[in-house]
């Protein structure tokens, strides 16, 4: 009985009750296993950034801002722009959320957002050079608005509208001309992430809080078109054949998400 | 505050946006945008984009900041690294926010009935998304609608609005160049019912006649903005929360 | 359905009115939540946390199990408190139980008696002020859910409900989620029996 309670926050469930439902193959809010919940994003929303978005699953919020500013390049790579990347889960956006420095949860959603993004090489940082110890560094802030259950999936959603959105800010003089553009930025690739939990025997796609406060497994995987960006893997174990399944799983979800950005 | 001698702020009656000495920038609110807070609310106001949720009345923690004999306010003003045109700023709270979350928790410490929550905690979160001058009236100002779509007992409404000098004219709703140029800043929040003064601070230098009239101003545009809030409630309500907003 | 919408600091009348939600300064009554004025014409909060009284039935969820008794969340600041010697069954973490607000001290201490251990299933929360609807006139509604379920439903006085276990959860949730979105309408009762025949 002890493994078996329920998280204290959210859930008030067990999982051998929510276990009956999927063994049906339905979950607690009418969704098939692999079904993500209705997806939507809003982009331009924050002037004083040269890009955002809000990226929505379900009820989960989550805005990405993308604004540019003049920094130091890194001295291993000084003719390189720098991406910085950050999170807050506001307690705005859920009553677990407690206000103050970024905790092991807000700073590993900031650090997988920025590695699927990285690792696709979507955003061409050589061409963000300006002058000798100036780059362009792009800050990237990720801020969940409301908690739903994963807000990774809609941060890395929003975080490439953002990118989509954004325009080059003019550069004269090695200053940034707050306010006047010079085309978008090019993104050579949309990268997403496919979140997903295991509760019992089942895997489950995309999990509201609810299932995520009861399960056991948890993997989020990030792709873009023909390949594997990211991995992360939270609570439990996976096997090996289990994993490949999940990948497929998350090639075929993420071109899903990436006809949503592409529209 | 302070500023270039060559800078024109008001030329004719006229403010660089256009508007008149006494005239609000447009102003909107929702509420209930937020599903997991109890209470929240969003406002643009001008070119700022403000966000405000509001938790309670809930468990105090840490346990020994709890009082018996009424809740604990508790109140967090921040600006977000990109809600300036300018720089990138930096996460996390800075010795401006610090004082403004202190200050917009004292207003509202004198219109919450904190007495019925012994030991609890009400929280009010502020996040300011978009700034362009008069955060935190604009704050205040949507923090009255969250706490009132929380449910959180109010014995009246609060409205807010900066008042200022630039030009050596009195002007209302100060935007971010007035503020930086202007000569003088006095944001006021003001109780609706009995027109108590809950939030008052200045600087620059101004005669006690021009606070008198400054407060009159104040109390004109805080007529107006109550208006707003109150639509904002009333629409929520009859619409039972169908809202269509977008961001 | 015209509703007249009133706000906090609003007057509702001279003089001490003695409704739940409002506040009196010595010279008249006034709204110090949203709320709504009915028929009758008196005033009706339309968002309010909930507030236990002595006798109300709700559903909760033990927290904590110490040798004294055991804590019960019951969506209050404080939680409830069951001391062990009140009850015969022993309670684990995570148990549901179902039981009565027996006493409310001034700084908000809720001793809980009468406990009934609920077998497992699902707890949802539902507004406070909406409850009523929930319950239905003459507990129509709730029956009707119930008729529906494949199981049980108990609906506490604070804003938490039980599903039990074997039940069709996914609809029950579905059906509780439309109660609270329209709560508002009138022959909402008769939506919901059609609503739950289709599904049949």
């Amino acid at each position: 009985m002890g493994e078996e309670t329920t998280d204290k926050i959210m859930a008030y469930v067990r999982r051998d009750v929510m276990n009956e439902s999927l063994n049906k193959g339905i979950r607690f809010d009418g969704r098939k296993l692999e079904d993500y919940r209705e997806i939507s994003v809003q982009q331009s929303v924050i002037r004083t950034a040269e890009g955002s978005a809000v990226g929505k699953i379900g009820e989960t919020q989550v805005l990405v801002a993308a604004k540019f500013d003049v920094v130091k390049p890194f001295p291993d790579r000084p003719k390189q722009g720098v991406m910085i990347s950050n999170a807050e889960l506001l307690p705005t956006a859920s009553p677990t959320f407690e206000p103050g420095p970024p905790n092991e949860n807000s700073i590993e959603v900031a650090r997988v957002v920025d590695r699927a993004i990285r690792s696709a090489e979507c955003v061409d940082l050589d061409s963000f050079y300006i002058e000798e110890d100036k780059v362009l560094g792009l800050f990237l802030d990720v801020y969940v608005l409301n908690h739903a259950g994963n807000y990774t999936d809609a941060a890395t959603l929003a975080a490439t509208a953002a990118l989509l959105d954004a325009k080059m800010p003019k550069i004269e003089d090695g200053k940034i001309v707050r306010g006047e553009y010079e085309g978008n930025l090019n993104l050579t690739a949309l990268p997403v992430t496919t979140t997903m939990i295991k509760v019992g025997n089942h895997w489950l796609i995309d999990p509201s809080q609810d299932e995520e406060c009861v399960a056991e497994t948890e993997l989020t995987i990030g792709t873009t078109e023909k390949h594997v960006c990211a991995m992360q893997k939270g609570r439990g174990a996976v096997g090996k054949e289990e994993l490949l399944d999940c990948i497929d799983m998350a090639f075929k979800k993420g071109n899903d998400l990436r006809t949503i950005l592409k529209r | 505050m302070g500023g270039s001698k060559n800078t024109k702020l008001v030329i004719d009656g006229k403010r660089v946006d256009g508007r008149t000495t006494d005239e609000l920038r447009d102003i909107k609110i929702v509420t209930g945008v937020i599903p997991a807070a109890d209470g929240s609310a969003f406002i643009e106001w001008g070119g700022n984009k403000i966000l405000c949720g509001v938790y309670g009345p809930r468990e105090c923690i840490p346990r020994h900041g709890a009082s018996p004999y009424k809740a604990t306010l508790k109140c967090r003003y921040m600006m977000s690294p990109f809600s300036s045109l300018e720089e990138h700023g930096r996460s996390g709270p800075s010795r401006r926010s610090t004082e403004l979350s202190k200050v917009i928790r004292e207003a509202f410490e004198n219109v919450i009935i904190l007495e019925r929550f012994p030991n609890a905690q009400i929280e009010i979160y502020l996040d300011v998304l978009q700034a362009d001058g008069g955060t935190r009236t604009a704050s205040l100002t949507a923090a009255t609608v969250a706490l009132a779509n929380a449910g959180i007992p109010m014995r009246d409404m609060v409205a807010a609005v900066a008042v200022g000098k630039a030009d050596d004219i009195l002007v209302l709703d100060l935007d971010k160049g007035e503020d930086n140029l202007g000569q003088s800043d006095m944001p006021v929040a003001m109780s609706m019912r009995d027109k108590k003064l809950l939030l008052i601070q200045m600087d620059g230098l101004l005669t006690r006649e021009e606070i008198a009239e400054m407060l009159d101003m104040v109390e004109n545009g805080c007529n107006k903005i109550n208006t707003i809030q109150v639509d904002a409630l009333r629409k929520h309500y009859e619409n039972n929360g169908e809202d269509n907003f977008t961001w | 359905m015209e509703k007249k919408i009133v706000l906090p600091g609003e007057k509702i009348g001279d003089g001490m009115i003695r409704a739940h939600n409002t506040y009196f300064d010595g010279t008249a009554t006034y709204a110090a939540v949203i709320g709504t004025i009915n028929e009758e014409g008196r005033y009706i909060a339309l968002e309010t946390p909930y507030k236990p009284l002595v006798g109300d039935t709700v559903v909760g969820v033990v927290t904590d199990a110490r040798h004294a008794g055991y804590s019960v969340d019951i969506r209050l600041p404080e939680e409830g408190f069951v001391p062990t010697r009140t009850i015969k069954v022993s309670l684990q973490l995570g148990d549901f139980v179902l039981c009565k607000i027996k006493s409310v001290n001034e700084v908000g201490d809720i001793d809980l008696g009468e406990v009934r251990r609920l077998p497992p299933g699902k707890i949802v929360s539902f507004p406070a002020s909406k409850i009523p609807r929930l319950i239905g006139r003459k507990s129509s509604m709730i029956e009707l859910l119930k008729e529906h379920s494949g199981g049980d439903i108990i609906v506490g006085n604070n804003v938490y409900v039980w599903i039990s276990k074997g039940s069709d959860i996914p609809l029950m949730i579905e059906t509780i989620n439309m109660i609270k979105k329209k709560a508002h309408k009138s022959g909402l009762t008769d939506e919901i029996s059609k609503f739950l025949q289709k599904v049949k």
